[in-house]
């Protein structure tokens, strides 16, 4: 089943088309990655997704609904969040209730339940030790977690992970990944946008490679690191000689 | 979380509250119920600026544009049209927030410096309008400069202190409901972080009228039970931007977006000025801004935003 769907979206800023007529679709259960170069239009395009710009045109499709120039809160509520390469806690609360709001609002819940879910969450996601801290404290590994609870918390079936292993060393990476497999294995579909190639490549069971707002290639991953547009657009010679593990 | 600690301090606030119900026959004189009467009523004003920009970071600059409203509602159904009091105050609760809803469709849109500018203007532009419309229209309604007298009532002093107390109580527990429940929480992500608070669900827009919405609902009703108990009033004395700086002066000393902010703020002010006021009649003013410029500087969060113990016990 289709999980999101974008038809031809386009989103143009003046005489700059940020994004060009780009069309995917992500299946239930499904890790899609995203890459391309800086300026290639992937955060437009999730911006697009989410709500908060309208397309210039094209039509975005969540779960079947057809949610082209809604609000965020909407998009949000039908099933879809975000975490933002800009990391944005609410600093002057604790963990909890950072992941409480998207609980609460996100998921529409009250409050005994989203305590209930909050508290899962955490656990899901290993923030316990610093549930009680204020998110403006935390390391940025944590709140790097913290965007992705939060996200999670809101009870949304696709999460759009725009570079949230951005900054982490190897070994953090390791166990960001050990995650997003657990959150894909409850259930849920994402998109994920990364520089990290060993992170797209290990975990995706598609990509789609954007450059200069076009989508150039599309397939397995084994299939895009020999794409010899995205060769030349992004990878570069060196790293598509290597082996694929 | 600090649910029974919470528990305490709202018996505490209540116990506190209804101490507060037994000063009129405490006092000695009328000149102390009036002190009390008015840190009652600024603990209240202060409050409903704390409700909206206190939790959602958006700075009103125009909040006494409702004040003014309420005050001039019941003048004018009491006058022109002989509505009693409670009625008429009620009326003025209403309208209050009926003319917030309708400001704050467009002007909730606009964010950080633009907001305060639009509030401060259109407060500025209702004070213009009262003082105007009747020159301008040739009609008497808002009686211009010449102001609004209200029937004189018989009532003394305490009907006024406890007419005011329930509404501030209301303010003050309405804060507390806040700082519980879902709509607290939304409030204060969109302080936090409003693109972020939208792309989690919240729905900021409506969030924010209701905040809205509710302070000046109760703005309205102070601004009405000052204007009975005054019994006059005039476009530049109820839409005085002066009281828009004391709410806000009172709430930053206090602590913005805090439980006991206002409550503590107001009545400090209110009575450190009551003090300095009737010893240094020519230069207690500037010894109060002398204060508050101290204040701020030592505790840039206000009294209650600083106390280390808020880390603790995070709902004060």
């Amino acid at each position: 089943m289709t999980s999101l769907e974008c038809k031809k979206v386009s989103m143009k800023f003046g005489a700059l088309a940020a994004v060009q007529m780009v069309s995917f679709s992500l299946n239930s259960g499904e890790i899609l990655g995203m890459i391309g170069p800086n300026g290639a239009g992937k955060t437009t395009l999730f911006n697009c997704v989410i709500g908060v710009y309208r397309p210039t045109s094209g039509k975005i499709y969540v779960n079947g609904i057809d949610v082209t120039g809604m609000k965020p809160h909407k998009v949000c509520r039908i099933g879809l969040a975000k975490t933002s390469q800009i990391m944005e806690p609410f600093t002057g609360m604790t963990v909890f209730e950072n992941v409480l709001v998207g609980a609460l609002h996100g998921g529409r819940m009250k409050m005994g339940p989203a305590s209930y879910k909050t508290e899962q969450v955490i656990e899901l996601v290993g923030l316990n030790e610093y549930a009680y801290k204020l998110s403006g404290s935390i390391p940025v590994p944590v709140r790097r977690r913290l965007e992705l609870a939060r996200a999670i918390a809101t009870g949304a079936n696709i999460l759009l992970l725009d570079e949230n292993m951005a900054g982490l060393n190897p070994h953090e990476i390791d166990e960001a990944l050990e995650i997003l497999k657990k959150i894909r294995d409850s259930g849920k579909s994402l998109i994920v946008v990364e520089h990290i190639m060993r992170v797209v490549m290990g975990i995706s069971d598609r990509i789609i490679v954007l450059n200069y707002g076009s989508k150039i290639a599309e397939g397995l991953p084994e299939e895009v690191v020999n794409n010899e547009a995205v060769i030349k657009a992004y990878l570069g010679e060196k790293l598509s000689s290597l082996k694929v593990a | 979380m600090n649910y029974r600690i919470d528990r305490i301090i709202l018996i505490l606030f209540l116990m506190f509250t209804g101490a507060v119900a037994f000063v009129p026959y405490l006092v000695q004189s009328e000149y102390q119920l009036r002190v009390v009467t008015v840190v009652v009523l600024w603990v209240g004003i202060a409050g409903c600026w704390n409700m909206m920009s206190g939790y959602t970071g958006y700075i009103d600059f125009g909040p006494v544009v409702y004040f003014g409203i309420g005050s001039y509602v019941v003048a004018i159904a009491m006058t022109k049209y002989s509505v009693p009091f409670f009625p008429s105050l009620f009326l003025s609760g209403c309208i209050s927030a009926f003319v917030a809803f309708l400001v704050g469709i467009p002007t909730l849109r606009l964010r950080g410096a633009y907001f305060a500018i639009a509030t401060f203007a259109f407060a500025e532009a209702m004070k213009q309008i009262t003082l105007e419309f009747d020159r301008t229209f040739n009609v008497s309604f808002f009686q211009g400069s010449d102001g609004i007298t209200l029937p004189i009532s018989n009532y003394e002093n305490s009907f006024f202190f406890y007419c005011i107390l329930p509404v501030t109580f209301l303010v003050v527990f309405t804060h507390y409901f806040i700082e519980h429940s879902k709509f607290g929480y939304a409030l204060k992500a969109i302080k936090e972080a409003e693109s972020a608070a939208e792309i989690s669900g919240v729905n900021t827009t409506a969030n924010k009228l209701v905040a809205y919405v509710m302070s000046a609902f109760f703005l309205g009703l102070f601004g009405a039970i000052e204007a009975y108990w005054i019994t006059y009033i005039t476009p530049s004395d109820v839409f005085n931007v002066q009281k828009t700086v004391q709410m806000v002066i009172m709430t930053l000393l206090g602590g913005m977006g805090t439980f006991l902010g206002p409550v503590v703020g107001a009545t400090f002010l209110t009575l450190i000025s009551e003090t300095l006021g009737a010893q240094f009649v020519e230069y207690y003013l500037i010894m109060i801004g002398a204060i508050i410029i101290v204040a701020i500087l030592i505790m840039p969060s206000g009294i209650i935003g600083g106390l280390k113990i808020r880390k603790k016990l995070r709902f004060i």
